[in-house]
């Protein structure tokens, strides 16, 4: 069973997410190994193994990047750092060496937060690609668009990962 | 249906509670007290005593008198390097990954020494419900290691429990706070206990409380107050004490500290070394900001790891010994800018919570769940001692995750695998967990053979691994070895050799019975010699009961119960004739009674 099957949810990245904690919580009512303490072993094995599904599901779906990369693993696509544009590098290479400095403490407290504002904004612009990018693919899989046109938009998101993947160690080093 | 517990045990007092018509109550002791001190006391002769008598050895008996163990649970000698000097225990030389108390020439592991005052526990919920226990729900702080909840688990297990859960402390006091009467809310449990210290926050829907995140330090507590306090003593004498002086000063600051809650000066009076302090509340504050400060970093940890912001915390509750202290709440207050749920007894409020957790566990309560998480990351090692996560901190439990794994060179038959837990890059600056070897790999050219690991870790938050080699759908047979805990063999042996204990404990039990049943045939001895029928014996029959009550005395007050029996049967034949002259004078003067009667 794959997690969106989990949740009884179409291969789709929009997802709302308060109705998949509702359902989250409702299922997790009727598997959790709390409510198996006198039932018979395979039972008790079948309902830790149950919520663990469960909640390694709800964990990777809730979020909206994992759950991207989550569609990509199910169709064998993985984000490759390794292949971003020589430009984009070599800006991270410039933010990277100024994170240096703030990491230091030789920076002043305005540099440190132009740094933190510049990193969010180019964040901020891979998520709406993203974003774009999901809505797309939720179209395609709805109007039943042939193979070859749902892989194109897989390699689409892919890129997006791989290319975003920089930014958010960076910001994440931040923190 | 037998019936489940729930046990605090905690660094400085443990307790059991149990849930009866709905409401939780803490079960008292032998000695009607509540709080059982974690403090086992060894005698010579191998009898232990658990509890307040043990911690009055303390200070007498520094070297057989085991405290604060819960600081030990799952470490290894370097672990606890830095607190040696200031306690009395002699480590046995093979600690470096179970620490070992030498203790009478003999070595206790720490779930052993948790196993007594598991055992005393388990006793006084059997003497107060009058049912034999054997299944209990006991709690950890939320942020220990895998090592640390299998060696708790390991405990009640030596100790003849069946655990069926270990519960997050901070997670079990927010069920006993009644807070489900609250439908919504997000609370934040701060639990500051003798020896560690917890943050958790919860998020809190419909009866369901899901834990989204929590940090702490499973070395940080009351203890370390005190120990501030010791080192400061320390400075200010001119001698170096002993052991049993260290201990005097121990109990003289702990003293200090528990009076500054409520009082704004105490005195720190150690008469052993006839010296005496005063302390001011603001000294003391000053002394032990650190120590709080250093509490309130994992809080920050917490919500940012829950993306929240302080003021997002609807609640904020107060759990253990040590939120008593005044500059504590205050500190706390001022970070979440709310006062702090103090209305529970800080020292309850988790075996009342362990409580709830058993009756969910018992099906009686369907309305409330915890959907609790794993405080730490787990990885395993790759190329270059890097760390590589597998299931991230704060996941929800049971959270599992699957790798794949190949060999590198043809024909190999064995892969190793190297199991940690932590935050950290590198596997140095993270908590080894376990080695797995996966063995009986079919011989395939290197690269070939897909072997599919799958890690999972429980409710209880203890990590299993199954192995499966995809090709060939084998399953592997996998060998733990845990880094620093206990195999299951070891335990095994433990168990059996708690069965000494468990007759020791009859022993001790039938030497009290005989004890008492002693002092009752001596009473009774006494009136039958007040007797005006004792003048109608013989000289020798009342030399032989002055005999037969002399021996009685002598014996009673040693050990063995079938000498003080064999005592109380001679002076029981002594006084036999005694006896009979006593009752028959009795019935005839009934009897004369009942004819004056008749005649009237």
């Amino acid at each position: 069973m794959d997690y969106f099957e989990v949740f009884g949810l179409p291969r789709q990245l929009g997802i709302d997410t308060l109705a998949l904690e509702k359902a989250f919580h409702d299922l997790s009512r009727k598997h959790h190994p709390d409510y198996f303490t006198r039932a018979s072993p395979s039972e008790k094995t079948q309902a830790v193994r149950m919520t663990a599904l469960l909640n390694d599901a709800y964990r990777t779906l809730r979020h909206p990047v994992r759950r991207v990369e989550y569609l990509l693993s199910l169709y064998g696509f993985k984000p490759d750092s390794s292949k971003v544009p020589q430009a984009l590098l070599m800006e991270v290479f410039e933010i990277n060496e100024q994170l240096e400095e703030v990491k230091a403490g030789k920076a002043s407290v305005e540099e440190a937060d132009s740094l933190r504002a510049q990193i969010k904004e180019k964040r901020e612009r891979f998520d709406s690609q993203l974003q774009q990018a999901s809505l797309e693919w939720d179209e395609l899989v709805k109007r039943g668009e042939p193979e070859a046109r749902l892989k194109e938009q897989l390699g689409r998101l892919t890129e997006i990962l791989s290319e975003s993947s920089y930014i958010r160690n960076l910001e994440r080093e931040l923190e | 249906m037998p019936k489940i517990v729930g046990i605090d045990l905690g660094t400085t007092n443990s307790l059991v509670a149990i849930v009866e018509d709905g409401t939780p109550r803490v079960l008292p002791g032998r000695d009607g007290s509540t709080l059982v001190p974690s403090v086992i006391y060894f005698d010579e002769g191998g009898t232990t005593v658990v509890g307040n008598p043990a911690k009055e050895k303390m200070v007498e008996k520094p070297k057989n008198t085991v405290f604060s163990i819960k600081r030990f649970m799952g470490k290894g000698i370097e672990d606890v390097r830095e607190d040696l000097p200031l306690l009395p225990f002699e480590v046995a030389p093979e600690s470096e990954h179970i620490i070992r108390l030498k203790i009478f020439g003999r070595d206790y592991t720490p779930p052993e020494l948790s196993a007594f005052i598991l055992r005393e526990l388990k006793h006084n919920a059997e003497a107060t419900l009058e049912e034999e226990i054997k299944s209990a729900v006991i709690t950890v702080p939320a942020y220990f290691n895998d090592a640390q909840r299998q060696a708790t688990k390991d405990a009640g297990r030596i100790a003849g429990l069946d655990v069926l859960r270990i519960v997050n402390e901070p997670t079990a006091a927010s069920l006993a706070y009644g807070l489900d009467k609250r439908k919504q809310g997000t609370i934040a449990v701060y639990d500051f206990g003798g020896g560690t210290f917890d943050i958790s926050i919860l998020k809190l829907s419909e009866g369901i409380f899901e834990v989204l995140s929590t940090s702490g330090d499973t070395h940080l507590g009351g203890d370390d107050i005190d120990e501030i306090l010791i080192r400061l003593v320390l400075g200010e004498l001119k001698q170096r004490p002993d052991i049993h002086q260290l201990q005097a000063i121990r109990r003289a600051v702990n003293k200090a500290k528990e009076e500054l809650s409520s009082a704004n000066r105490a005195d720190i009076t150690v008469q052993e070394l006839q010296y005496r302090r005063s302390m001011t509340r603001e000294e003391f504050n000053k002394l032990i900001d650190p120590i709080i400060e250093r509490t309130l970093r994992p809080c920050r940890q917490a919500l940012q790891d829950a993306s929240l912001k302080p003021t997002d915390i609807d609640e904020v509750v107060m759990v253990g010994g040590s939120t008593r202290i005044p500059l504590v709440r205050q500190r706390v207050q001022e970070l979440f800018g709310r006062v702090p749920h103090t209305e529970l007894n800080p020292d309850e409020v988790v075996a009342l919570g362990a409580a709830v957790q058993a009756d969910i566990l018992a099906g009686s309560k369907r309305d409330m769940l915890l959907l609790d998480v794993t405080p730490l990351s787990l990885g395993i090692e790759t190329m270059g001692g890097v760390m590589s996560k597998i299931i991230p901190r704060n996941s929800t439990i049971p959270a599992s995750a699957t790798e794949m794994f190949t060999t590198f060179v043809d024909g190999q038959t064995n892969v190793k695998i190297h199991v940690l837990q932590g935050e950290r890059e590198l596997i140095k600056d993270c908590r080894s967990l376990a080695q797995f070897d996966l063995k009986d790999i079919p011989p395939m050219p290197a690269g070939l053979p897909r072997i599919e690991v799958k890690f999972l870790i429980d409710a209880d938050g203890i990590l299993s691994v199954a192995a499966q080699e995809q090709r060939t759908n084998k399953y592997q047979s996998i060998e733990v070895k845990p880094t620093y805990g206990l195999t299951d063999e070891q335990v095994e042996h433990m168990i059996l050799e708690s069965f000494e204990y468990a007759e020791a404990d009859i022993e001790a039990r039938l030497v009290i019975e005989a004890r008492n049943e002693a002092e009752t045939v001596l009473n009774a001895t006494a009136k039958g010699i007040a007797d005006e029928q004792y003048a109608n014996i013989s000289e020798e029959e009342k030399a032989e009961i002055g005999a037969a009550i002399a021996r009685l005395r002598e014996v009673m007050r040693t050990n063995d119960h079938q000498v003080i029996r064999q005592a109380i049967e001679r002076l029981g034949n002594a006084t036999m004739h005694l006896a009979e002259l006593i009752m028959n004078a009795a019935i005839s003067k009934a009897l004369k009674d009942k004819r004056v009667r008749e005649i009237q």
